[in-house]
């Protein structure tokens, strides 16, 4: 071979190596860890892009209610089985704060995440902890309000609604708006709706019940009314008179909602909208994509998503917020023997991978990427181009407005004795206050048991970046 | 006297052979049952938390003293004493029925037997799936059949009581079987001249019941009363999967709490308490019960 062609082809392979990945080229098996099912596709979907560069992909998932315990039994363990974990980011400042998973920031360089593309509200209280990038995003679970538009678009229901309680029938943007028109299509079967004569009971309302992420709901009107989870000192606020009020609010909203509210997890809810049972109901952004979905729905076109309702100020203005349970981040643990190679999987997952993701039926996830928002084309294929700018629209508004979740060192705990009081008021065993108080007993155990003054310390840096977003006036 | 020395020397290297041949079994007793006994007791006494790298810090008594002022607990131990006061009479009365007509060997019996055990081979969990389909508000065949009887459909697992009856139904469903094959084997037991016997002496079917067959089925029956006792106490997998301890707390079992204050909180000090309470509790059941019935043996005539 010619001198100048074996030095040519020799600098050609070094530059090919070099562009490749800034990691070895060596082949190494890593583990991704998640939540079993649709949230786990998008790994499949990297796996042959990821055995190119010599990366074997192998998953372990795990039931959608285990995400924690069965993370935190590895953590505690550290036996390193995990490379790349995919969990909730209610659990990121605990992970984050006792060593469990790395910061992310000196890794950019393997394959630039491109953080200032994320929402920033999602982006600061879900993928950074004590000013340093501990996950990126990959699901960005927001609460929106559903309704069936043509029952809103009716004629005659709008003039029933306007004869019964003399306002205009309209989309519901505060929880009294939304009490009157979700009793108001509260009908019997063999009643009319929108002119058809129904063949089954239909409700005006429907919610989250199981337990596991109830709270989140609850969340949404506590947040609206100005509640917080704490104040800076650390005393539960959550049994403060808005903490009851918003769950007297929920109370009532159950008399609208089918028998079994209680029992209703995601797939429950989220079949009462798609089965068309429902006029209202308040879920994750995924839902939307579904409902235009011939396959799995009966509304096909008829799904409307709207900001969840909130509370009207004295200025006219209407304020509310979203909570935002669940959603999705990736990390690394502190564990993983391939950290460049990890984060080059978990940043393909979040960037390259993230608009197919979250235009796929196939998975659950949802947008959080001001990209994802701005690309109204790649979401054309649920709705036409207006319904799928206003859908981008509303879930954009909705993550602008996040009540997150608490995000402290023994979240999991907190919200577990949240949600044990809102769905024990819920189904009728105790009273609301009664129920928040012995919750607000529980997270005072909780703090104390975690160490009251580190706990303070963490929670007023949380609220350094609630302040930034407008979620908190000292 | 040399042959009486023999002897004894062999029974003492006979005893000897047996010990040494039960040390493996102890030794697999001592490592998998007692060790972590003795590690759960220890704990109970310790504020420890696996949620936090504090230390643990030995606290004597303050986790019991905790679980007793928590109500949640109490709530628990409430549901786990319904479920088995509830359960256990209803599934005993229920295999014995089953049992005695099993007993009487018609055409298919054998078939049918066989067909009765399926509930108990089948996994737990996957039971759990099953009843949480035949429980639907909508579409379960329990709501549907019960149509035809004029019966509204039901929320069962979204009310606290229906949501419990439906842990009871799902293992009644499960381990009714299992007492009644335990049941019948025992009937098989038992002689057929005590029935010629009784036969002869002009005892009718209720009498030879009570009198001859129930009698000679207690030591049986006792037993698998208190296994069925032992196991419905813990009851986890039907809760865990049909309703998670909820709606609210209305189904949370003393093993469900003690899995969520463990394996989901962390809180490793708690859960030991928790479980050292619990095995306490069923001890005491298990206690009251053979004496209940070591006490009606012996006021019952021969």
């Amino acid at each position: 071979m010619h001198g100048r062609t074996k030095v040519q082809m020799v600098l050609a392979a070094m530059l090919l190596s070099a562009a490749s990945a800034s990691f070895a080229q060596e082949k190494v098996t890593l583990t991704v860890y998640g939540d079993e099912g649709q949230n786990l596709v998008p790994v499949e979907w990297l796996k042959p892009l990821a055995a190119a560069k010599g990366i074997t992909l192998q998953t372990v998932g795990v039931p959608f209610t285990s995400v924690y315990e069965k993370l935190k039994t590895e953590f505690v363990g550290g036996t390193g089985a995990y490379d790349v974990v995919i969990f909730y980011p209610a659990y990121l400042g605990e992970f984050a704060e006792f060593g469990y998973v790395q910061p992310l920031d000196g890794l950019f360089s393997v394959h630039d995440p491109k953080m200032d593309d994320v929402v920033p509200a999602y982006r600061d209280l879900y993928d950074m902890y004590n000013g340093k990038t501990y996950a990126l995003p990959y699901d960005g679970d927001i609460l929106n309000l559903y309704y069936m538009q043509h029952i809103f678009n009716d004629a005659g229901e709008k003039a029933a609604f306007k004869a019964k309680f003399g306002q205009e029938l309209a989309v519901p943007r505060t929880w009294d708006d939304l009490g009157k028109v979700a009793q108001f299509f509260t009908r019997k079967k063999g009643e009319k709706l929108a002119g058809k004569t129904l063949d089954q009971d239909f409700y005006g309302f429907a919610f989250l019940g199981a337990r596991g992420f109830a709270y989140a709901w609850w969340g949404n009107i506590f947040g609206s009314l100005g509640g917080a989870y704490f104040d800076k000192n650390m005393k539960p606020q959550i049994n403060s008179p808005v903490g009851i009020q918003a769950l007297n609010i929920q109370k009532k909203l159950k008399d609208y909602c089918p028998p079994d509210v209680m029992s209703y997890g995601y797939t429950e809810l989220m079949n009462a909208y798609l089965q068309g049972r429902v006029a209202t109901m308040i879920q994750w952004s995924d839902v939307w994509k579904k409902a235009n979905d011939p396959k799995l729905s009966q509304i096909v076109h008829d799904a409307g998503i709207s900001q969840v309702p909130g509370v009207k100020q004295a200025d006219g203005t209407i304020y509310f917020r979203a909570s935002a349970p669940v959603g999705r981040v990736i990390a690394i643990p502190a564990t993983t023997k391939h950290p460049k190679e990890a984060f080059w999987v978990a940043s393909m997952l979040s960037l390259d991978l993230g608009i197919k993701s979250v235009t796929s039926n196939d998975t659950g996830e949802d947008p959080y990427r001001i990209s994802q928002f701005d690309n109204v084309q790649a979401f054309e294929k649920f709705g036409s181009a207006a319904e799928a700018k206003n859908y981008l629209t509303v879930v954009k508004d909705n993550l602008n407005h996040i009540f997150p979740d608490i995000n402290i060192p023994g979240s999991a705990e907190y919200l577990d004795a949240l949600d044990v009081a809102v769905t024990s008021a819920l189904s009728g065993a105790t009273d609301p206050a009664t129920a928040l108080n012995t919750a607000a007993a529980s997270w005072d155990k909780i703090t104390q048991t975690l160490d009251p003054a580190r706990q303070k310390k963490i929670y007023n840096a949380m609220l350094e970046a609630w302040k930034k977003h407008g979620f908190w006036k000292d | 006297m040399a042959g009486l020395e023999r002897t004894m020397t062999i029974e003492q290297s006979q005893k000897r052979f047996a010990r040494l041949t039960a040390l493996p079994g102890m030794a697999v007793l001592i490592l998998l049952v007692v060790g972590p006994l003795v590690y759960m007791f220890v704990n109970s006494f310790f504020v420890k938390t696996l949620a936090t790298p504090v230390p643990p810090r030995f606290a004597w008594f303050e986790n019991y003293k905790s679980l007793v002022a928590d109500g949640r607990f109490w709530n628990a131990f409430l549901n786990s004493m319904v479920i088995m006061l509830i359960g256990i009479p209803v599934q005993s009365a229920l295999a014995l029925a089953i049992a005695l007509l099993l007993n009487k060997k018609f055409p298919g019996s054998r078939i049918i037997i066989a067909l009765f055990l399926i509930p108990v081979m089948i996994t737990p969990v996957v039971a759990g799936f099953e009843w949480k389909i035949i429980l639907d508000n909508r579409f379960g065949p329990l709501n549907y059949v019960l149509g035809f009887f004029g019966v509204n459909p039901q929320a069962w697992l979204a009310q606290p009581v229906l949501a419990m009856a439906s842990i009871l139904l799902m293992d009644t469903w499960q381990w009714t079987p299992f007492v009644t094959l335990v049941l019948l084997a025992g009937l098989a037991s038992i002689p057929k001249q005590v029935y010629e016997a009784a036969s002869v002496d002009g005892s009718s079917a209720k009498e030879t019941l009570w009198r001859v067959t129930m009698p000679l089925l207690r030591p049986v029956f006792t037993l698998v009363i208190l296994l069925r006792i032992i196991f419905i106490f813990k009851v986890f997998d039907p809760v865990q999967i049909l309703t998670g301890g909820g709606p609210g707390v209305a189904t949370e079992t003393l093993s469900v709490l003690t899995y969520i204050i463990g394996f989901k909180n962390f809180n490793v000090g708690m859960s030991a308490t928790i479980a050292v309470v619990q095995l306490i509790i069923i001890t005491i059941i298990a206690k009251l019960f053979i004496r209940l019935v070591m006490n009606r043996r012996q006021g019952t005539p021969s």
